[in-house]
């Protein structure tokens, strides 16, 4: 597939208003690392093999906006981290089953590993990495993490962590078992859910706090 | 061809942003179109690389799709909207519970943010011959693994199979079926309206699908009569995990009850059939009997009179005689 | 005086960038020109490869080379081959191939044709062992001291199981203490039963991903390990290299539990493929893939015989286990047999167990790796023997724990501490055992509710391992660690021992580990929950070393004799006279000016060839504490954990809710209080779901394995276990190690497990179902006398 084929694409549509505005196919511009599929450059027009090549879109990650060449069938996990080297987000499966991946988008919790990069285009994205402050103060959901010893092995704590903070902006003040049940897309397979739980309800108190 | 998975083998994405503009891309591209609405199940589809669709149809930006509308006395839900937003919208909880309770007992968080009704009820069965890309009858091929003598098949079908045993796992489809609602489909031939109980189909009727939604359909919005608003409900999902667990039996009731005694009764069990069953013998049993353990059992025998069990699967009879009981008694003994 | 740091809690010092996402795991790292590799796995349980045609795959554009078994090194059977030629198992990779991205890469696999001649396989242990039956190898189903052996058991062995019993045909292995039919002569109470324990799988978080790339002759490798120094050395040797030639970057593992120790079989697929393309080699490890390729608990098909005499004291144990191998072989069956003399202490012992190799993917130890499976199964079986002898539960284990001279196991060994019985009356109380014993079956509507006690020890230390670290010009204590960061924390809390000993505060400690470069000490494999043994003694060893020289130096500089020099809070000063001292950055400068055995120019002796290299590099940079553990001791380290459970079982949906959980070790002393009790939940949580929910499936007929998913599989969620968990420590040194403290990762594995099935067993009256997992099926089967699987039947449920 090479830039014709994606405007052909285009005009295939039924109405020019069936596409969402800023989908346009990949031009000169380049994306940052195009480690999973090759995304720019030479292999755009020489390839031969269907699927690797895309669009160029506009993301609004953590507040920035990025511009990344995005395949149809690319899910956002990859596209942060294969494309924009936000590897904090974490594939534990890559089956929408244990939340090491779990992103905010606009404010829920999603599953980064199950859905597609071109369906948030006009969507607020956070990922762990857009949670400190700009002077490097953590979060009040990681300032809790670190009050509480919170995680093991940890390949899961990005994933939780972004699902505490959905917790706590949604329920400022959630019993054990609210906290649990909010937390429970995620695995923690070295079972430090004691710690996570407290953490969680020690995010609760640190963002009363702060309300 | 060996076998690799975990990479979505690539597609043309369309984006519609209104119903006729789906449904115009869907009659175009005929069978070779893959309706995409929360995603959940179908990636699962795509990363096994078995199913390959050439065109995307992601309904997300379908805004008319989404909502909870108030509709003749009930409500209509669009069937683009979330499993999160069924379960917390106040008429929901307020009128038909069961249906927030059942939305609530989908899998996790992040899954109810953005799976959605329509994806729930229109999901393809979880046969781990079947999505193993075995190729089974259900898959086109002349066989079904899961029902031979030695097959692991523990979460498969105690009724109505016919060739493929595998089961529905939807788990508002028995609360739908329990509130008589009605499934909006909208079509090549334009829209048509079909009764939830008439919305899953087995494989005596067509093996290759799980409902009446044929290539070209979409399904846009489920109606909730009135007929249930507030009724004495129950519902229990039997899953061997807490989160993230598909049902093994799930029973769904409504129930008009008068002092102790059962006036009219919705009875749907899904888990035990390739498609959710209302059990309307066990209704017509239920009416105007007491809400007892005595009745709970009665019901449950006759719940389970035409169910035969497979090599691994004879616990759902159990399973299934004990959740009808309990639906007709109550959670107490 | 400088803080006290061993019993209090701490943020371990790599947790910001674990919640910021700074923490980069193997997956995370990029290099220029890094390719992506894919692995072809094997499509049946067993076969031979009788041609691969990748010439279609070859010619795609971007896709660079096959990695094929020629490719790779050859190892000895049964052990397990990075690429073979002969798959063992359905998952079994047959090759790998590189592409500049994955999506070519996938393309290019279904590009391959592999012809495969199917052969003869087995899932089931006892059909293997069955006369005719099948073996996984060519060459036979076991493999002992004098190789492999085709051991097949006569039909009159095999009418045991018409009874439902398992058949005791020829061992490989068997022991036995005393006189075992002489104890059950004397036994009042006989309690026999036959017990399965089902495969599971390990599924750490983090798959096994890694990425390699050459520079100059030497292998960088970016890896999931559970230890570092090890599986540098485990690479190297695999590879046939010098173990200086290998960097191995590991700063994070995300779970091992068992399947990482010395890393991995296939981080090998990166390292050799980068060498024959000459570019960076990333092996992307899937969920999938690591399903098939990521280790699993061995399966155990059981038979015990237990005599009591009237007292409740064990006279007898007969002990009989086939275990489920994989294909690769694991020693469970011979651990679960001491564990079991260890904890039931019987006068009269007999074990005998049959390894049977079978082609399901490979096992390997997973935490309490056979003492978990043995103590599970046996709890509620112990349970039995108290109600026909009217004994309390806690009574009986309380009599029959081991004391101080306890000895176990075929060779008799003995233990440095034991305070199993502390840990049970301890756990009684916080659990409040006298008072709940009356809810014991109690019914509420369809709920019953049950109790149960597990008591569950394992491994907990070695000794002989090397410590590091150096104090540099900047005042700050350098403290370097060899083994690994897999999430217990012990990569901090070890390090304690040193800087607690050298009057170090927290902040002024540098820890540095995970990267090889890094110049890392000979440690131990972080296994065997010997890491906090061995390492609080190691580093305490350097740490003594250190302390000698500043006292040298300080004596030197200061007059008087070194014993007069005390060191605490940075400083080094004269006792009684702190004013006569000099700051340890001062004391780094003179021992880099003094050089020789002060800056680590001169080495002793006894020390590893792996830390000599290591504190060669950092030789002149500072004082220098660098020793090995010699402290020695006598006898065997075990630490202990007692579990409580209570759990309401609904008898109409096999339903088992676990309501509280309380756990209580005896791990010596506590060194990190939070991170202790992380373990005992963990693991106990752990052994819940080993007990309730984790299990492989297969399908017979055709030997492929299901439940490779995280649904199908079902390690528990948040919502799967208790809100109501406790813990608590006995606390009690270890007399035969420096700090006291003895490991804990493991035992809590079967006290969540045997606590969980003592207290189901409890909920269903005393009847035991001695088997696992105890998911709704086979509850509500045995509730409603429906039972349509065989009792030794493996793969249900």
């Amino acid at each position: 597939m090479n830039e014709t084929d994606l405007i052909e694409i285009a005009q295939k549509s039924v109405s020019r208003r069936t596409f969402i505005k800023g989908v346009i196919a990949a031009g000169a511009a380049t994306s940052s690392l195009g480690y999973l599929f090759r995304t720019s450059g030479p292999a755009l027009g020489a390839s031969t093999l269907q699927g690797t090549v895309g669009r160029l879109v506009t993301l609004n990650v953590n507040g920035q906006q990025r511009r990344v060449d995005v395949l149809p069938q690319e899910t956002l996990a990859m596209t942060l981290r294969y494309k924009l080297g936000l590897t904090g987000t974490k594939l534990g499966c890559d089956r929408a089953e244990c939340g090491a991946c779990t992103v905010l988008i606009d404010g829920k919790t999603h599953y980064g590993c199950s859905i597609l990069t071109q369906t948030v285009r006009n969507s607020e994205i956070t990922t762990i990495e857009g949670l400190e402050a700009a002077d490097g103060t953590l979060h009040p959901v990681q300032q809790a993490v670190v009050d509480e010893g919170g995680f093991q092995c940890a390949f899961c704590a990005p994933g939780f962590v972004m699902s505490m903070v959905a917790l706590v902006e949604s329920n400022p003040d959630p019993t054990r078992e609210e906290a649990a049940h909010a937390l429970s897309g995620n695995l923690c397979r070295c079972g430090d859910y004691d710690k996570i739980l407290n953490s969680a309800l020690r995010a609760a108190e640190l963002t009363r706090r702060q309300a | 061809m060996a076998t690799i998975r975990d990479m979505i083998a690539p597609f043309e994405l369309f984006q519609p942003t209104s119903i006729g503009d789906a449904v115009a891309l869907l009659g175009e591209h005929g069978a070779d179109a893959w309706v995409l609405a929360g995603g959940l199940d179908s990636f699962d589809w795509f990363k096994d690389r078995i199913k390959r669709p050439g065109v995307v149809v992601d309904l997300g930006a379908v805004e008319e799709l989404r909502g909870i509308r108030a509709s003749g006395g009930g409500l209509e839900i669009g069937a683009m909207t979330t499993l999160t937003d069924v379960e917390l919208h106040p008429d929901v909880r307020a009128r038909f519970s069961i249906l927030a309770d059942a939305a609530r007992h989908v899998a996790t968080p992040q899954i109810r943010n953005q799976g959605t009704l329509g994806g729930n009820v229109a999901q393809d069965t979880r046969c781990w011959y079947y999505r193993s890309g075995w190729p089974c009858y259900r898959a086109g091929g002349n066989i079904c693994y899961a029902s031979a003598p030695k097959a692991m098949n523990r979460e498969h079908c105690i009724m109505g199979a016919s060739r493929c045993v595998a089961v529905n796992p939807s788990d508002t489809a028995p609360a739908l079926i329990a509130l008589d609602a009605q499934m909006v489909i909208q079509g090549p031939e334009g829209e048509r309206v079909v009764e939830a109980k008439d919305f899953f189909i087995g494989p005596g009727i067509d093996i290759t699908r799980m409902t009446v939604l044929e290539p070209g359909d979409l399904l846009t919005a489920i109606r909730i009569p009135d007929t249930w608003s507030e009724a004495t409900f129950y519902y229990e999902k039997v899953r061997d995990r807490n989160s993230w667990d598909f049902s093994l039996v799930t029973v769904a009731a409504a129930l008009r009850v008068e002092g102790a005694t059962i006036g009219d009764a919705r009875i749907a069990v899904n888990g035990v059939a390739p498609h959710p069953v209302r059990l309307q013998h066990v209704e017509a049993y239920a009416r105007g009997k007491t809400r007892d353990d005595d009745n709970g059992r009665q019901a449950g025998e006759l719940a389970i009179q035409k169910a035969r069990a497979l090599r691994h699967n004879d616990y759902k009879l159990s399973l299934m005689k004990n959740l009808v009981r309990r639906a007709i008694r109550g959670m107490e003994a | 005086m400088a803080e006290k740091l061993i019993g209090t809690d701490i943020a371990p010092p790599d947790l910001v960038a674990k919640i910021t996402g700074r923490a980069k795991f193997a997956e995370d790292f990029r290099a220029d020109g890094m390719v992506f590799a894919k692995l072809l796995l094997s499509p049946m349980p067993h076969a031979r490869v009788r041609n691969i045609d990748a010439s279609r795959a070859l010619r795609m554009e971007g896709v660079i080379d096959v990695l094929t078994a020629q490719d790779v090194p050859e190892v000895e059977p049964p052990r397990e081959p990075v690429l073979s030629n002969e798959p063992l198992y359905e998952g079994a990779p047959i090759l790998a191939v590189a592409a500049v991205d994955e999506t070519t890469a996938a393309a290019a696999i279904e590009a391959i044709e592999v012809d495969l001649e199917p052969l003869p396989f087995v899932l089931d242990p006892l059909d293997s062992l069955r006369p005719g039956g099948p073996d996984a190898w060519t060459q036979g189903n076991v493999s002992g001291r004098e190789g492999f052996q085709s051991l097949k058991w006569t039909e009159e062995d095999f009418a045991r199981m018409e009874g439902g019993h398992l058949p005791l045909g020829e061992p490989l292995t068997e022991w036995s203490k005393g006189d075992v039919e002489a104890g059950f002569a004397e036994a009042d109470v006989i309690v026999e039963e036959s017990i399965v324990h089902q495969s599971l799988t390990h599924h750490p978080l983090e798959p096994r991903s890694t990425m390699a790339y050459w520079q100059n002759g030497k292998l960088f490798c970016h890896t999931s390990t559970q230890s570092t120094a090890v599986t540098r050395v485990a690479l190297a040797g695999a590879l046939g290299l010098d173990p200086d030639d290998v960097v191995l970057i590991a700063e994070f593992c995300g779970g091992g539990f068992g399947s990482k120790i010395s890393g991995t079989t296939h981080m090998q697929v990166p390292a050799l493929f980068s060498r024959k393309i000459g570019r960076p080699v990333m092996l992307r490890v899937t969920r999938y893939e690591e399903s098939y390729i990521g280790r699993a608990r061995p399966g155990f098909q059981g038979w015990v015989k237990m005599g009591l005499r009237e007292n409740g004291r064990v006279t007898a144990i007969d002990l009989y286990i086939v275990q489920d191998s994989g294909p690769h072989g694991a020693g469970d069956y011979n651990t679960a047999g001491s564990i079991t003399d260890l904890t039931y202490q019987p006068e009269n012992m007999r074990f005998r167990g049959v390894p049977v190799l079978t082609n399901t993917p490979p096992k390997s130890a997973q935490r309490g790796p056979g003492g978990a499976q043995i103590i599970s199964m046996l709890e509620p079986i112990f349970d039995k023997a108290a109600r026909q002898l009217e004994m309390d539960r806690l009574e009986i284990r309380l009599l029959n724990a081991p004391g101080h001279d306890a000895t176990f196991g075929p060779q008799d060994a003995s233990l440095t501490s034991v305070h199993a019985r502390e840990a049970l009356e301890r756990g009684a109380e916080l659990f409040g055992w006298a008072e709940k014993t009356s809810l014991s079956g109690q019914r509420n509507g369809p709920k019953a509710t049950g109790i149960g006690i597990g008591l569950s020890p394992f491994t907990a230390g070695n000794r002989g391992f090397d410590g590091l670290l150096i104090i540099r010009p900047d005042g700050k204590l350098y403290i370097h660690q060899g083994i690994g960061n897999l999430g217990t924390h012990s990569m901090a809390d070890t390090a304690r021992a040193a800087a607690e000993y050298l009057g170090y505060a927290w902040e002024n400690v540098e820890v540095v580990w995970g990267d090889t470069s890094r110049n890392l000490p000979w440690s131990c494999v972080q296994a065997g929950s010997m890491t906090t043994h061995s390492h609080t003694r190691a580093n305490r060893a350097a740490a003594e070393d250190a302390k000698r020289k500043i006292q040298e130096i300080a004596a030197r500089e200061l007059g008087g004799s070194p014993s007069e020099y005390e060191v605490d809070d940075g400083r080094v000063f004269r006792r009684g006279r702190p004013a006569q001292g000099m700051g340890l950055g001062q004391v780094a400068e003179r021992a880099i000016a003094l050089g020789g055995r002060y800056d680590g120019h001169e080495l002793p002796d006894d020390i590893n060839r792996v830390t000599v290299v290591a504190a060669g590099n950092v030789a002149g940079q500072g004082l220098m504490g660098v020793a090995r553990d010699n402290y020695g001791g006598e006898g065997s380290i075990y630490s202990w954990v007692a579990g409580f459970a209570l759990v309401e079982l609904d008898v109409e949906t096999g339903v088992v809710d676990i309501k509280e959980y309380c756990g209580v070790t005896d791990c010596g002393t506590v060194l990190h209080p939070r991170s202790l009790g992380g373990q005992i939940f963990g693991g106990s949580i752990q052994g819940m779901g080993m007990a309730m929910s984790q299990r492989w499936v297969f399908d017979p007929q055709w030997g492929v394995p299901f439940a490779k998913r995280l649904y199908t599989a079902r390690p528990p969620g948040m919502l799967d276990v208790p809100l109501d968990l406790k813990w608590d420590a006995v606390g009690i040194p270890d007399p035969q190690t420096p700090v006291g403290a003895k490991g804990i990762g493991e035992p809590p594995v079967g006290a969540g497990a045997a606590a969980i099935t003592s207290a189901v067993a409890d909920a269903l009256g005393g009847q035991c179902l001695c088997r696992t997992p105890l998911t709704p099926d086979i509850i509500l089967a045995e509730i409603e006398g429906r039972r349509t699987f065989g009792p030794l039947e493996q793969h249900v449920g």
